[in-house]
């Protein structure tokens, strides 16, 4: 066993040449961290060395803000120097088995089973096989209890931390919430420990006492003859009954990356970002992320303005993307816009705006926008009809659509990509057909446009993803539909735009999301299958073409209840395998827009509306602010 | 002199380690960026769609290998006077934005000649490192035409090598020194020297794989105008 450090330098450019895009590999990035000269002049128990794994492949990875923020957060403390690690394209995969080469981390080429801590950043839950792949090929036992007070701390974060359960056994503790504080939290006293020679038992006992960590060996889960959830209960002393999430009260006082690892590769986002907002204020039903990050935080006018400067001086990249999970909510997004706009130019830097609201895609934002950027523009009905949407809660009119599509075909824009859900809650053949109706009026108002006024073509990309269920959201309850009738509709909106020279329809293999259903709103049984399922072979799951179901679907149709058993509709009162862990909104709020839902009712965006939902108690962003003015539109609200 | 006449600069540079494996574009966008960083007034081609910056390579380099004195050319927008461009300073602060391994090592004014700068290239130096390199070469080449295939696109073609080889230094075993022709007309390939080496001169296949290929030099055509 040896690691990519100690290769002489020719076999590692043999390595090197062997495999495609060998840049994924050699590391030297601009502004990536290096600490050799420095970090080890320190006493050992006196440093931290953190893994950062992400697991897929470097160009996603490279193109995750949360490893940028988390880089940064780590590395600008002096005892801890965090290194990035990927999982290897299956080219490089090979070759680091057939040589016996432990996986390692690009910074120093040290392999990962060196580190003290690794950190698995998991944003998605096909992501899951993955994690195992990286153990092993970093040489680090997958099982919590199988590793010794040698072994690093295994740990994990990220968007699905909020039910990791499947994955319970693999982890020594999960970061739930803002991973900024967690991670000085958890180095801080990781030090401690190592200073003080104490136990990965002890560890973890202090640890658990704090905001947002989740020890899963702790808890204890008991199951009625149904399979449901009975009890899940603290089985030593030091463990909370809750786990309640680290809240970053202030994001002005967060780290911003403003010199980030700028990648060589052409990554898949290839831009500096800055994050203006975290949560959501909106409440669509579907969407994980629009809960558990809440309550929405914004960054102030000056931080963000600052930030542009920097960015724009210390990354030398021609577009900036202003992120958040809703654009166009921003409170001063036209000032922003406005400041930012002119600098842009001046630097040739488009400015991307992912996440825009079209009811708030205004004229003055569209001319705006358009004189910096003139690629495709995306906007997310999710719904192809006003009843459906208004279950789902994506407060938006046909009319917005319309008029925002306008809009933006009057300024030069002639690309238009759709994003909609099938299978939502109570959604019909008629919700279904309301794709393609859409899709004409679309292309009708493009007609209506005088010639002069509209670009020659126009084309429209329609995608649509199968809805998931996924915990902490008001349709945690809600059933996935079944394989037969994702067929069908994915047929049934094919076939209605299928004639359409003007459309492209895109659709997904929807076994994936079947997976991702099961894993979505799993419990601690599925660990076994989706060792098994990495045993067989199974990695990158998110890629279709590494994607095995006839693996999945043999490992999962052999658990009691089979597939069925994860993806069916929940009665009010199961019990959750994720009941133990507070994210902030309460179960009770949830239930109440799980009903309100059911009768295509809406609820108001935060910052119109307090629906006190129980994120209140934080005392921070949004809760705390008056409410703005309704937008002029009105949504219908109740 | 007349400042606004000075708009073209042509640099050479260096680069090693980690940067020695990005491929062509990546190494564009890399200039680019750090001559951002180093606020470089860079001139930009016209379109509103997509604009780039004027950064022109003499020689695109293969990955894998490094460079010691590459070619780069490159326009600036020199329109605004109060942009005061010190050639020096900026290429100090240019090696201040670059990763660190890669380094400009010289630079100059250079006046257009009316032929692109890759069209003007026309030789390469190049080192092999490589256990019993040189005994291989001398084995391939004994003057006979040598013939090898190259793949490309899916599509086979035969190239000759020898009379794409100017001269070659064989008096250390593990280093071969090669001067070949570059650029648009007679062009080496390093991989096909190398793959001739492993077939003909009996040069290990693992010793080709993990050969250091470095590109000491590229030879530029001056033309008068
Ligand atoms: S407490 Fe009210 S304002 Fe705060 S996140 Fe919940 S619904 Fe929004």
């Amino acid at each position: 066993m040896t690691s990519w450090s100690s290769l002489s330098e020719a076999k590692q450019r043999a390595l090197l040449r062997r495999v495609e895009k060998p840049a994924r590999y050699s590391g030297g990035e601009w502004q990536a961290c290096d600490k050799w000269d420095v970090f080890f002049h320190l006493q050992e128990e006196d440093r931290i060395r953190f893994a950062f794994c992400f697991p897929d492949l470097y160009e996603i990875g490279m193109s995750n803000l949360a490893l940028q923020i988390l880089y940064a957060t780590l590395n600008a403390d002096e005892h801890t120097w965090c290194e990035r690690f990927f999982e290897p394209a299956p080219d490089m995969r090979e070759q680091l088995i057939k040589e016996d080469i432990a996986l390692s981390s690009l910074e120093s080429g040290t392999p990962l089973y060196a580190f003290d801590i690794v950190g698995m950043s998991i944003s998605y839950e096909l992501a899951y096989t993955t994690v195992l792949d990286m153990l092993h090929l970093g040489k680090i036992p997958l099982r919590s209890v199988d590793r010794g007070e040698r072994d690093p701390l295994v740990v994990a974060g990220g968007p699905v931390a909020c039910n990791l359960e499947p994955m319970a056994p693999f982890f020594d503790l999960v970061m739930i919430g803002d991973g900024e504080q967690l991670l000085s939290d958890i180095t801080a006293l990781y030090r401690k420990k190592k200073q003080n020679r104490m136990t990965k038992r002890d560890f973890l006992f202090e640890a658990c006492r704090l905001e947002g960590i989740y020890v899963p060996a702790f808890y204890d889960v008991t199951y009625c003859p149904d399979g449901t959830i009975d009890t899940i209960e603290p089985n030593v002393p030091q463990a909370p009954r809750v786990i309640q999430k680290s809240v970053i009260r202030d994001l002005n006082n967060a780290k911003m990356p403003l010199a980030p690892i700028v990648p060589h590769l052409n990554v898949v986002h290839d831009r500096m970002v800055m994050e203006i907002f975290r949560g959501c204020a909106r409440g669509c039903r579907f969407c994980q992320a629009g809960f558990t990050y809440r309550p929405m935080r914004e960054r102030s006018f000056d931080r963000l303005s600052d930030a542009a400067r920097s960015l724009f001086q210390k990354t030398g990249c021609d577009e900036l993307g202003l992120l958040s999970l809703s654009t166009t909510d921003y409170s001063q997004l036209s000032e922003l816009l406005e400041a930012l706009i002119p600098r842009a130019e001046k630097n040739h830097v488009n400015l991307s705006l992912p996440s825009l609201r079209l009811d708030a895609f205004e004229r003055d934002m569209a001319e705006q926008v358009a004189t910096t950027r003139r690629a495709g523009l995306t906007f997310a009905p999710e719904a192809g009809t006003q009843r459906l949407r208004d279950v789902i809660n994506k407060n938006i009119v046909e009319e917005d659509l319309l008029q925002a599509t306008e809009v933006a075909l009057r300024n030069g824009w002639d690309r238009l990509k759709l994003y909609y859900m099938l299978g939502l809650p109570t959604e019909t053949d008629d919700d279904v057909d309301g794709i393609g109706y859409m899709v004409n009026r679309l292309i009708a108002r493009w007609r209506e446009i005088p010639d002069q006024l509209r670009p020659r073509r126009f084309f429209i990309n329609v995608s649509t993803s199968i809805f998931i269920p996924k915990p902490f959201t008001p349709f945690q309850w809600a059933e996935q539909i079944s394989p037969d009738e994702m067929r069908d509709r994915q047929q049934r909106v094919a076939s209605a735009l299928g004639r359409n020279r003007r459309v492209n329809y895109q659709w997904h293999q929807f076994e994936s999301s079947v997976l991702e259903a099961v894993l979505a709103r799993g419990d601690r049984r599925l660990a076994n299958v989706i060792e098994q399922a990495w045993m067989q072979g199974c990695v990158l799951d998110a890629w279709h073409e590494h994607f095995r179901w006839d693996v999945w679907e043999t490992l999962l149709s052999e658990m009691p209840g089979g597939i069925s058993f994860y993806t069916r509709k929940r009665p009010l009162h199961e019990k959750f395998p994720w009941d133990h862990i507070q994210i902030g909104v309460q179960r009770i709020f949830l239930e109440r827009e799980w009903r309100r839902a059911m009768e295509g009712k809406t609820t108001p965006a935060c910052f119109e509306q307090c629906s006190h939902c129980g994120v209140g108690k934080y005392g921070s962003g949004v809760c705390l602010q008056p409410p703005r003015a309704a937008t002029e539109k009105g949504f219908g609200h109740e | 002199m007349n400042n606004t006449q000075l708009n073209r600069v042509l640099l050479y540079y260096a680069r090693t380690g980690s940067t020695a494996w990005l491929a062509h574009l990546d190494m564009m966008r890399l200039f680019s960026r750090a001559m951002n960083r180093a606020a470089w007034p860079l001139a930009w081609s016209e379109g509103a769609f997509n604009p780039r910056p004027d950064i022109v390579f003499g020689l695109p380099a293969g990955c894998g290998i490094e460079l010691e004195r590459d070619p780069v050319e490159i326009g600036l927008d020199v329109s605004n006077e109060a942009l005061a461009f010190d050639l020096e300073d900026a290429v100090r602060r240019l090696n201040t934005t670059l990763p660190e391994s890669v380094r400009v090592v010289d630079a100059a004014y250079t006046e257009p000649v009316g032929k692109s700068l890759m069209s003007r290239v026309f030789a390469a130096t190049y080192r092999i490192e490589a256990l019993g390199v040189s005994s291989a070469y001398t084995k391939t080449f004994t003057g006979a035409p040598v013939m090898v295939e190259h793949v490309r696109k899916k599509k086979t073609t035969t190239v000759e090598l020898t009379s794409k080889i100017m001269d070659a230094d064989v008096s250390d075993d593990n280093t071969l020194l090669i001067v070949c022709g570059a650029g648009s007309v007679n062009h080496l390939r390093i991989d096909l020297l190398l793959k001739a080496l492993v077939r003909d001169g009996g040069l290990s296949p693992e010793g080709a794989a993990g050969a250091r290929l470095v590109r000491e030099s590229v030879l530029i055509n001056t033309v008068s105008r």
